[in-house]
């Protein structure tokens, strides 16, 4: 199948789940989906469309919270990030780390830095902050507070 | 001083701890010993194991998980006396990171530092002169 193919083969697939489709560039496609459908996407690319999934990264933007799962069909030289848009209050999303090894210790991460939930997770700790980090502080939110109060944020001069 | 402080200074054994730099500053260590600065005239090279070892050269900025170790090094694990050498602009002040939620406190306040060798990352002749200057200022006091 070429580029074209698939990505109709994909809209096809999910036309009722994809919220948003913005084809970017030949290398690039952003694909907004419904979280709902995440799961069952995500599988259809990283299965049968032979993708390699790189990371997903998770951004505040705001109004919500959102994932971007990044695949990669190296064959056709595309890149197709697929977003999940979440609400900021209790943002909860199903987990890929079932059928996707490689996404436990991101899902991890993203946990603990975003507090986002995933839903399925077989394996929910942090990763990588402090061990005296407190529960429910999420540094890479837009409301991050400084908790430390030992901390100095000058240089001394 | 003490007799082991005058032998340490003739041939001071370098431990390199990297606490989360971003190599700038080990790759400018490492700059050190090569045939072009040859810091080993000076007797000094870099030790495998902290044990071994009399000078601690710390680069990177302090995040809560290294500075755990970084304490417990210097208090377990350093045959002491010791040197403490803050090398480029992180292990001083955090540099860019100084408002990062995991970089709380610099260096010094966990540990007490003998020489800072300000730059991102300094220049090989930058380290070779801090280190120049404290075997100068310590033989002073013998």
């Amino acid at each position: 199948m070429n580029r074209d193919a698939v990505l109709q083969a994909l809209q096809d697939k999910f036309r009722e789940q994809i919220l948003d489709y913005f084809d970017k560039s030949p290398a690039r496609v952003y694909i907004e989906i419904n979280p709902e459908a995440l799961v069952p996407a995500a599988s259809y690319i990283f299965k049968d469309l032979g993708a390699r999934f790189h990371i997903a990264s998770g951004v505040d933007a705001r109004r919500h919270l959102e994932i971007l799962y990044h695949f990669s069909i190296e064959r056709l030289n595309l890149l197709i990030s697929l977003r999940v848009k979440l609400e900021r209050e209790n943002p909860r999303v199903d987990s890929l780390a079932r059928i996707i090894k490689g996404a436990n210790w991101i899902e991890r991460e993203i946990y603990e830095l975003l507090g986002i939930e995933f839903t399925g997770h077989p394996d929910l700790r942090r990763l990588l902050l402090a061990d005296e980090w407190p529960e429910g502080v999420y540094p890479l939110r837009r409301d991050y507070k400084e908790w430390d109060k030992n901390a100095i944020r000058d240089r001394g001069v | 001083m003490s007799v082991t402080m005058r032998a340490l200074l003739n041939s001071p054994w370098v431990f390199h701890l990297a606490t989360g730099s971003c190599n700038n500053c080990d790759i400018e260590i490492l700059d050190c010993l090569t045939p072009r600065f040859d810091i080993e005239r000076f007797g000094m090279k870099l030790a495998g194991s902290i044990r071994h070892a009399d000078v601690l050269l710390v680069t990177g900025s302090c995040n809560r998980k290294s500075m755990v170790r970084v304490k417990d090094i210097y208090n377990e694990h350093v045959p002491k006396p010791c040197v403490v050498v803050a090398v480029g602009e992180c292990a001083m002040s955090r540099g860019m990171f100084v408002h990062s939620y995991n970089c709380p406190l610099p260096l010094d306040s966990y540990i007490p530092v003998d020489v800072y060798i300000p730059g991102c990352p300094p220049k090989p002749e930058a380290i070779m002169a801090g280190v120049v200057k404290l075997i100068a200022k310590l033989k002073e006091t013998l």
